[in-house]
């Protein structure tokens, strides 16, 4: 990799478990995330999508392989940020006072938080509404603050767990609109988990689509539609279809085993069957 | 009535908070009409009659015996409560915060939470003696531990996701404990002191009952003993009143400072 730009994110042969082993939620998964690229992971539920976040934010470590940021092992600090699937905003906050308590983390002079907090929600359309508590906001307006959360930390890596999943289907477009113009004029590198075939091929360059039980990787899917795409729905388009069609395929494929897989875990009973079925993985 | 329907308007309710009211003090007459019926039955030792309750009551408050005494409870009582929302915020803080202390002194936090407070009456007799400091030692150990427990578990139970999220944006211990999860803990911090009040009040009366009679439980015990019936009462009505004063009062700042638990529990 010493030639040409170096992966921003680097993840080499990371394995995770849970429960003392029990659980293997990530085998042998090797991964690199270009800067500025806008990547998702999709893939059936138990696939581990969330722990790779976790992973490359560092709130967990892997049990084996390597990661690397910026070179670096990763730690929750200056160069990520992440969005998730519920807002998660400080109820005792204002608006404006939770995007200062994310400031205020990193370091920021009390006297810039503020002006730094209503420039970014200038940015996510909700200035009117900074003194406004959380709970006064509708979902998709809380999400909004969520990004704008995000994004006001500057960060290199925006890592995106689910988070438009809980949105209905208007505000849901409205805010992949933005996410994108957003990318556009910041060109962070996006890593964004979702279970949307559709959203995932609106969003990304580049589709990680992972296997369940254990995670692993099944297939990278290039997304070569037209950019930007906020201006054009590139649903339309044949490509579109096309690539739509292939994900499902190989979704699909997986949910069948998956079934089988759990049938089999529920005829075994509760305790041992997870492991043995890990066993067999390997 | 039968129009009760999430999709309230406003005078509707408005009407239905008037007939609360018009049955609270129908209530309340048909009780003074009690008293009265019983007084003219069965004479002025079991029930005063309503009018020499307020009679006495007016001459108390006239002559300073109410006020003085209301004073000296009132100093028990504040003093006790201070205390022990102090000490038991602050020792709470540090249990929720040390979760290994807090496993560790769990046995003992329950055993003493566990006593009577008026166990503790022999012994506080013999190191604080009988006056003011001896009845505040007593409310404060009654009242600190329903304060340190709630003020606990309020921060053990802090909210996961939010941990998760000020983790993820880089929180160190300290910011993530005062920022995070003592906010957070502050609703079940109030229902503490909530409970920790009326702990108080009973904590102050027995304290006034047992050592050196004095205060509203003084006076109480004083009329009682001589069979005052009219006087006993006009001390209980003060006795009420203050307890639910103190109630109301702490609801309300519970409410007040806790607006956006009740707001997330109404809005869904």
């Amino acid at each position: 990799m010493e030639a040409g730009t170096p992966p921003l994110i680097s993840l080499k042969g990371v394995s995770k478990s849970y429960r003392d082993g029990q659980v293997l939620a990530l085998d042998d998964l090797s991964l690199d995330i270009a800067p500025g690229e806008f990547v998702s992971l999709v893939g059936p539920s138990g696939c581990g999508k969330t722990t790779v976040l976790r992973i490359i934010d560092g709130l967990i470590a892997p049990d084996r392989g390597e990661v690397l940021v910026k070179g670096r092992p990763p730690e929750p600090t200056y160069d990520m940020a992440m969005v998730f699937q519920s807002a998660r905003l400080l109820p005792w906050r204002t608006v404006a006072g939770n995007i200062e308590f994310v400031l205020g983390l990193r370091g920021q002079s009390r006297r810039d938080r503020r002006a730094r907090a209503l420039a970014l929600l200038g940015a996510v359309g909700l200035r009117d509404f900074a003194d406004a508590y959380p709970h006064e906001l509708s979902g998709g307006m809380q999400q909004r603050v969520g990004l704008a959360r995000a994004l006001a930390v500057e960060p290199e890596v925006l890592l995106m767990d689910e988070p438009f999943a809980a949105l209905d289907a208007m505000t849901r477009e409205t805010l992949r609109g933005e996410l994108l113009r957003l990318w556009e004029r910041r060109r962070m590198a996006v890593v964004f988990v979702t279970h949307d075939i559709d959203e995932a091929i609106i969003l990304s360059q580049r589709i990680i689509v992972l296997r369940p039980r254990p995670g692993r990787l099944d297939a990278e899917v290039k997304v070569d539609l037209p950019e930007p795409r906020w201006q054009t729905d590139p649903r339309g388009l044949p490509a579109f279809a096309g690539l739509r069609q292939h994900l499902w395929t190989r979704i699909h494929a997986m949910g069948r085993e998956g079934a089988a897989l759990e049938e089999l875990a529920s005829v075994l009973g509760d305790g041992p069957a997870p492991a043995r079925d890990t066993d067999r993985h390997r | 009535m039968g129009e009760a329907t999430p999709g309230d308007t406003g005078p509707s309710r408005a009407r239905r908070r008037r007939g609360v009211v018009l049955w609270q003090v129908g209530i309340l007459l048909a009780l003074i009409a009690g008293m009265k019926v019983l007084n003219m039955t069965s004479g002025d030792l079991v029930m005063p009659s309503p009018e020499a309750v307020l009679r006495q009551s007016i001459e108390m408050w006239a002559d300073g015996t109410i006020p003085f005494a209301l004073g000296q409870s009132l100093t028990v009582l504040g003093l006790g409560f201070v205390l022990a929302a102090t000490s038991g915020i602050l020792i709470g803080i540090l249990l929720g915060g040390f979760p290994f202390l807090g496993r560790v002194l769990d046995p003992y936090v329950n055993a003493v939470n566990a006593t009577p407070g008026a166990a503790f009456i022999p012994l506080i007799i013999v190191w604080f003696g009988l006056y003011a400091g001896a009845k505040i030692a007593l409310v404060w150990i009654a009242a600190v531990f329903p304060i340190l427990i709630n003020t606990a578990s309020g921060i053990g139970n802090a909210n996961k996701d939010l941990i998760e999220m000020a983790l993820s944006f880089g929180a160190r211990r300290r910011a993530l404990f005062w920022q995070v999860m003592v906010p957070d803990a502050l609703p079940s911090i109030l229902s503490g002191l909530r409970i920790g009040a009326a702990v108080c009040i009973v904590g102050t009366v027995i304290a006034e009952l047992t050592m050196a009679q004095s205060g509203l439980g003084g006076l109480m015990i004083r009329a009682g003993n001589r069979f005052q019936m009219d006087r006993y009462f006009a001390v209980v009505i003060v006795m009420m009143a203050l307890g639910s004063l103190i109630t109301v009062a702490l609801g309300f700042a519970e409410r007040r400072l806790g607006r956006w638990r009740m707001a997330l529990r109404e809005g869904g």
